[in-house]
């Protein structure tokens, strides 16, 4: 168990035990090697399996909407967690005063792929440290540079520390560089347009349609999503081009102003799919025009969610024009 | 007959091979493997410890399919033909070809003969080669498989560093493998040593004799609620299992076209009825659907086990769940069970 693994433990057994929460929201010790499982604590005995490391890879913030208003949650969050934490709040999903954050400021998720391209799919055990992820395969021992390791969107991330958390375990980090998620869309943007329609292509068409990206968006929570809609129907049913067309744009359309870029949606495609070149250029936009950023904070709602009488509906014609 | 193949002459028999057939083998695509069309020179992806990440199922019953064509509203029908083709698939894992013999007792038995599974089926040869290093998430010796197992295949090749030892198991597979050199008795006690190895290499992941009587005891159980708490609903375990072969039919109307989609019991529209009621309104639902259909439901509607351990479920979880596990907490929460009662 590590320090840090130890303060949750008892952050959360403190939790449960004065009755402050239902239920803790955090990682269990996994089954399939390098695959930490987001659980659901109720009772203090069980934490002797809670487990936290940089391959806990998902947004546990994905959790929030499973349970009724009226549940008291506890749950570990991230930088991403925390803010995809707030943008529910602010979409009315819980209310703030039934959660307590446990934030944790984060050295960035491991991508299990990475570990995998380097050392083979025959992983036994690993141990993550500060800069180094140690991995046991069957013949061999691997020390890994940590930084190699991390998760794209991790790598790019500005708000590594949880902004609104009610409980703080570890230190501070820096910021991270908000010109390393810029320069990614703005070399997307450079691109000819044929070079981004192909670019597009190349990753749209191998989707399989399986809605894990969906399932494991925290901002994903639709009773019924467009593409299960069948009265009328929204997009082509299959694994055709126009079928994954249309959902990769129409699910990154849904993200505007929504998205956090934890990356989450990526880590969870089992087709090595990348979208979040997408949902990273709506963010930059959003930010150029509004200067708005999901959830910095629980309470301002995203610009194409608010609405005034007075709107100048630029976009309209005949609207008002400045 | 034990034949023996040098690997450099691998290519040069594909290639002969492709004058024929069209010839599938594992091959790099991003960072994974898939079958994809063998054009000579191509780099094959045989070393691997695991199979394609995409199931080879597709092959013969591809994700999406035009069954049907029609003119709306002239009342008009046009069927679609199954096209046969003459296909070798090389380099399948025991595992998959063994699936594909599961989904025979879907698609070409008693009444059901899809023609399209039929057409597909009787024209291809599955050449498969076995696991020296099954691994990490590998089961199938749980499972009524094994590295080595032959089930489904035409021949099985076994990796003897230099060379292949190659098992011919039917008759069209001689015709494909003419004037090849006979192994020896030492390779072939080295083969022999080598699967038993492996098989026994593979730790046993639950005991299975049993298993069924005891998730059909937990049925109602809560022990459901907490396997499948944290799963996400998606359809990656049951899109990517060679075994699975729900599918849903849609009729393309922009199209003219009736089409075929793999579904999912993991989705909760699966199951969702026209009136609204969803007779699996949980994931507890779900999830135990998933894992009573192969572990309990396939002794009952084909007298077989429905998984052949091939782990892609287990390895592409994007919660981590492990179905290996699942089935132990499922046949441990009985014996919890019954002994508080
Ligand atoms: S779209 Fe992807 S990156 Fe954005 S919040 Fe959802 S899971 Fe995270
Ligand atoms: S997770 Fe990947 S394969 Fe699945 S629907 Fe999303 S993009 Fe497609
Ligand atoms: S792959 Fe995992 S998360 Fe997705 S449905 Fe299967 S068990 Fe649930
Ligand atoms: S249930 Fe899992 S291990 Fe079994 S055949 Fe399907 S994907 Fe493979």
């Amino acid at each position: 168990m590590t320090e840090l693994e130890a303060k949750i433990r008892t952050e959360a057994a403190r939790l449960l035990s004065e009755g402050l929460v239902d239920v803790v929201v955090a990682f269990r010790k996994e089954d399939a090697p390098l695959r930490p499982q987001p659980a659901f604590f109720t009772n203090v005995e069980d934490l002797e399996n809670l487990v936290y490391n940089g391959l806990c890879a998902n947004n546990l913030a994905n959790y929030l909407t499973r349970f009724p208003q009226e549940t008291r949650i506890g749950m570990l969050v991230r930088g991403c967690e925390n803010r995809s934490v707030n943008a529910l709040v602010v979409e009315k999903q819980h209310s703030r005063e039934k959660l307590t954050l446990i934030g944790i400021p984060c050295t960035g998720i491991i991508d299990w792929r990475k570990v995998v391209a380097l050392t083979g799919e025959d992983i036994l055990a690993y141990e993550d440290s500060a800069h180094t992820l140690t991995v046991r395969a069957r013949h061999q021992t691997f020390a890994l540079p940590r930084q190699e390791l991390l998760h794209s969107s991790c790598l790019r991330c500005v708000h590594p520390n949880p902004l609104s958390a009610d409980i703080l375990l570890g230190e501070m980090l820096p910021e991270g560089d908000p010109a390393l998620i810029r320069e990614r869309v703005e070399s997307f943007e450079a691109l000819t347009r044929a070079e981004r329609t192909a670019y597009f292509k190349q990753e749209a068409e191998r989707c399989i349609r399986c809605y894990a990206c969906r399932e494991a968006c925290p901002m994903c929570y639709c009773e019924e999503c467009f593409v299960d809609h069948n009265t009328p129907r929204w997009t082509e049913s299959g694994t055709t081009p126009a079928g994954t067309h249309a959902w990769h744009i129409i699910r990154a359309f849904h993200q505007t102003g929504r998205c956090t870029s934890c990356g989450a949606c990526e880590r969870a495609c089992p087709m090595d799919i990348q979208m979040t070149y997408l949902t990273d250029k709506l963010g930059k936009d959003m930010w150029d025009s509004y200067q708005f950023a999901a959830g910095m904070d629980d309470q301002t709602q995203p610009p194409f969610a608010s609405f005034t009488l007075d709107d100048k509906k630029h976009f309209q014609v005949g609207g008002k024009q400045s | 007959m034990k034949y023996i193949l040098p690997k450099h002459e691998l290519n040069a028999l594909l290639e002969r091979w492709s004058a024929e057939y069209a010839v599938l083998a594992p091959q790099k695509a991003g960072a994974y493997s898939e079958f994809l069309p063998f054009t000579a020179p191509s780099e094959l992806c045989l070393e691997e410890p695991h199979n394609t990440r995409y199931p080879p199922k597709a092959l013969f019953f591809p994700q999406s399919e035009a069954i049907l064509k029609y003119k709306q509203n002239l009342g008009q029908l046009e069927s679609i033909e199954a096209v046969p083709q003459k296909r070798v698939i090389f380099g399948i894992r025991p595992c998959d070809a063994k699936a594909v013999t599961l989904l025979d007792t879907v698609f070409a038995e008693g009444d059901n003969q899809d023609p399209f599974w039929l057409a597909r089926r009787a024209e291809t040869l599955l050449i498969g080669l076995g696991c020296n290093e099954p691994g990490a998430t590998c089961f199938c010796t749980s499972t009524e498989s094994g590295p080595f197992h032959t089930d489904g295949l035409d021949a099985l090749l076994t990796d003897l560093g230099g060379e292949y030892l190659i098992e011919l198991l039917s008759e069209r597979a001689v015709g494909l493998f003419g004037g090849l050199t006979p192994a020896n008795p030492t390779q072939q006690e080295s083969v022999q040593n080598l699967q038993q190895a492996a098989e026994q290499a593979l730790p046993k992941a639950f005991e299975l004799d049993g298993l069924k009587d005891k998730l059909d005891r937990v049925f109602d159980q809560d022990v459901w609620a907490q396997l499948s708490e944290s799963c996400l609903g998606c359809g990656i375990c049951t899109f990517l299992c060679p075994t699975c072969f729900c599918f849903d039919l849609v009729d393309e109307a922009q199209r003219d076209t009736r089409v075929r989609n793999w579904d999912t019991c993991m989705f909760r529209v699966y199951s969702l009825e026209a009136s609204a009621h969803n007779p699996r309104p949980t994931r507890k639902e779900r999830t135990r659907q998933r894992l009573m259909h192969k572990y309990s439901y396939w002794w009952e509607h084909a007298g077989k086990l429905g998984c052949t351990g091939c782990g892609r479920c287990v390895r592409y979880c994007p919660v981590g769940l492990d179905i290996r596990a699942m089935l132990r907490k499922a046949s441990a929460y009985e014996s919890e069970a019954l002994h508080a009662n």
